[in-house]
């Protein structure tokens, strides 16, 4: 085994390469809040405009064809482009909301001609997509979907969509593009009742509404994440079959693909885990006096900071090992983990930092990272809950419905 | 033995009575509407809380108030901890009012008790400081004596309530720092007094927390409770009464919380079945069920031990622990269970999320009473 993350030669050279691209395409100036939300227009465009910079040079989607706008690279060189992207703190590409769970849909699922019509411009950084899955009746049960994409009584190459959707999106709206979750077909059993389409966000009868909530994502999108989420209605709204994904019943078979992605597996590499929160968080423990001092006098906190120490370690194996070998539920484990430990952590910082755990002030510790950490820390839907996540582990353990 | 855990006929009646007003009068609009504001209550529920003599349920008749046991107050708190109904109840109504009765000489608390009770006066306590702490070596901000008279400075962070309250009760130093306890002073402090400025902290888990800065604070020899340099024994004392009713405000939000959990469970519907069929569900609603029970039995037993005048010091800290913790998992479960619905700013779970954050902290945090256990069951 080698558990080194040193380039080799080869890949160090490669990396060079990717820097010197970097200093003069990145820009300088970004300012990144811990809290999405606190992102103004001008500063999303700058990301935009980066990110468009990086699919020009196919590194937005590295591990993607070419033929498509992708890089063409293997598992380690896009591991490299990851790095050093993460390395000048620009935020995770693909900047894009949903597109990085989209788009492998498309590659596995739609026809040549969908993946030439669509991918080039999501992989460019031209387009932008949200994924429309959740619905009021629809959340860890994704298959009972309500809203409906019915063929057009009279234009039967069209159909016509009604339902609302929610809890979807990101405070960067509207999209290009949605990838929508329907029901076509309201006598076919369960899961065969399905239709996906990459539908445009423009189209006449769509409205989306933004939702007050108080956690900007989940946990671990502290600095990224969605920032905000919406509702979205469908009213009479009219589509051409040209923008159905798979089959007029192959609906959960593209969202399966999409959730594979969303749950840790599938061509997705993962970044090795810059929870940014507890790297501030340990910074604290060791240089700010007050923390130290807390820390010395109870020893009880002085345990639970190592636990934070040892979650963190076990976080970091399992990504390594979900890019290596991954292993039957090994996506969904390490997600589940993700947002137990965030929990943990939240009381934790709670007890060493005190209330500033919440300030957003000036009195505020490392920018207010911990109170949103802390908001993000009870965010456990996106992705699915742990309750959720349990079932898709068990059936990867062979033992689940 | 006379075991009996019920509650009397006047606590039962108490308990409608504030069951009445939180629905009528505090319903979850009303409630969201209030955490947005500086003070957490309006003229209008004050006025009503005065009336049915809230404010004054623990200050003795002899000082206008209605003289009742804590336990009673208690019973009051944890039906007001299902809103939660935000407001400087407690911290007027128990803790200011306890450390004027505990601190205070006849004098000041005839001068200053009944404007409390009828809820002309509001107090709070403004004791933390940058150096977070519920410990007296922490206290910083001085009181220098001036011609017979004080002039304060510092800042008092994390002071719950500043923003409503008319006085504040200030921890300054007025000796030299040698002995921990030793050396400081309460001072009341009129938060309209030159000097002062308060400033409600931003931050949704932030809650009531608020910032007040002492800048060259003049305050009278006569506002200063007691005597000088022996304002920390009878504050902690203070606090240590105080503690089991901010921990009833907490059973009776774990209380809505599960309610709501439970209610949830009944009428969502997954998988054709409603959630509540589910083991995890049930798991989940247990552990919250645990943690509710744990928290009220610990909260009340610590009360009668003070209405008693049994040894109360364990069981306090006991109560505090459990029941800040129980709080903190139960809203978590809850979020779990709820999911996105749950994360809505209009949502009653979240006003529980919020209030079991920012009263996590609020008199000691878990960890600091679990210390102070270690201490009076071990020989550390």
């Amino acid at each position: 085994m080698d558990f080194s993350l040193e380039y080799t030669k080869e890949q160090a050279e490669f990396a060079k390469e990717v820097r010197r691209w970097l200093d003069e395409n990145a820009p300088k100036d970004l300012v990144s809040p811990w809290d999405i939300r606190k992102t103004s227009p001008q500063e999303w465009q700058k990301r935009r405009e980066f990110a468009r910079k990086l699919g020009e040079k196919g590194w937005l989607y590295p591990r993607f064809p070419r033929q498509y706008g992708g890089g063409g690279l293997d598992v380690a060189h896009t591991f490299v482009v990851n790095e050093e992207i993460a390395n000048r703190n620009l935020g995770p590409p693909p900047h894009y909301d949903s597109g990085g769970l989209a788009a492998p849909a498309i590659l596995n699922c739609a026809t040549e001609e969908q993946k030439k019509r669509f991918l080039p411009s999501m992989l460019k950084g031209e387009a932008t997509t949200w994924q429309l899955f959740t619905e009021p009746d629809a959340g860890t049960d994704e298959a009972n979907q309500q809203t409906s994409a019915l063929r057009h009584v009279r234009e039967k190459d069209h159909f016509v969509i009604n339902g609302g959707k929610i809890f979807v999106g990101s405070i960067y709206g509207p999209p290009t593009q949605f990838l929508l979750l329907t029901k076509s077909d309201f006598e076919a059993p369960r899961h065969g009742n399905l239709a996906m389409f990459l539908a445009p966000a423009n189209l006449p009868g769509i409205t989306i509404q933004p939702l007050d909530l108080f956690p900007s994502g989940i946990f671990a999108q502290v600095g990224s994440g969605p920032g905000r989420k919406n509702s979205v209605f469908f009213d009479d709204v009219k589509i051409h079959e040209s923008y159905l994904i798979g089959g007029d019943h192959d609906g959960w078979k593209v969202a399966d693909a999409t959730l594979t992605v969303e749950h840790g597996g599938g061509e997705r590499v993962p970044r090795i885990p810059r929870n940014p929160v507890v790297e501030k968080f340990f910074a604290q423990c060791q240089n700010n006096p007050n923390v130290i001092k807390r820390l010395q006098e109870n020893p009880e906190l002085l345990h639970s900071v190592v636990d934070v120490y040892i979650g963190a370690q076990i976080e970091r194996l399992w990504t390594l090992r979900n890019s290596g070998q991954p292993i039957r539920g090994g996506g969904p484990q390490l997600s589940m983990y993700g947002k137990m430990y965030g929990a943990r952590l939240a009381t934790v910082m709670a007890s060493v930092l005190g209330p500033y755990a919440f300030a957003d002030d000036e009195w505020a510790l490392d920018d207010g990272i911990f109170e949103t950490g802390e908001r993000n820390a009870v965010c456990f839907a996106p992705g699915g809950t742990p309750e959720a996540l349990k079932i898709v582990i068990s059936r990867g353990l062979g033992i689940g419905r | 033995m006379s075991l009996d855990l019920q509650l009397t006929e006047s606590e039962e009646m108490l308990r409608k009575t504030a069951l009445d007003f939180i629905q009528r009068d505090a319903p979850k609009e009303v409630i969201q509407a209030l955490q947005e504001t500086d003070t957490g209550c309006s003229e209008e529920l004050w006025r009503k809380a005065t009336d049915i003599g809230w404010l004054g349920v623990i200050i003795p008749e002899m000082y206008g108030g209605t003289e009742n046991p804590l336990t009673t107050a208690g019973v009051l708190f944890e039906t007001l901890g299902l809103g939660p109904l935000p407001g400087p109840f407690f911290s007027s109504g128990i803790l200011g009012s306890l450390i004027v009765l505990e601190a205070g000489t006849e004098e000041q608390k005839q001068r200053i008790l009944p404007a409390v009770a009828a809820g002309e006066q509001i107090l709070t306590l403004a004791l933390t400081e940058p150096e977070y702490s519920w410990e007296p070596g922490a206290v910083q901000t001085t009181a220098e004596s001036k011609n017979g008279d004080f002039v304060l400075n510092g800042v008092k962070l994390f002071t719950i309530d500043a923003q409503a309250a008319t006085h504040f009760i200030v921890v300054a130093r007025t000796g030299k720092k040698t002995v921990p306890g030793k050396g400081l002073s309460l001072f009341l402090v009129d938060s309209k007094s030159d000097g002062v400025s308060v400033r409600r902290m931003p931050g949704f888990f932030a809650g009531r927390n608020c910032e007040v800065k002492l800048d060259s604070v003049k305050v009278a020899r006569s506002a200063m409770l007691g005597n000088k340099g022996e304002g920390w024994p009878a504050l902690r004392q203070a606090i240590n009464k105080s503690i089991p009713v901010l921990c009833a405000y907490k059973v009776g939000g774990c209380q809505a919380v599960l309610e709501m959990a439970l209610e949830y469970s009944r009428i969502r519907v997954q998988f054709g079945q409603p959630v509540g069929r589910f083991q995890r569900v049930q798991d989940m609603i247990i552990e919250m069920f645990n943690h509710l029970e744990a928290a009220r039995w610990t909260t009340y037993e610590s009360l009668w031990k003070l209405d008693t005048q049994r040894p109360a010091t364990e069981s306090v800290h006991l109560a505090k622990v459990v029941s800040s913790e129980a709080y903190w998992q139960v809203c978590t479960l809850a979020h779990r269970e709820f999911s996105g619905v749950g994360y809505a700013k209009d949502h009653p779970l979240s006003f529980h999320t919020r209030a079991s954050r920012y009263l996590y902290n609020y008199l000691g945090d878990p960890s600091y009473h679990r210390q102070q256990i270690a201490r009076l069951l071990t020989g550390c």
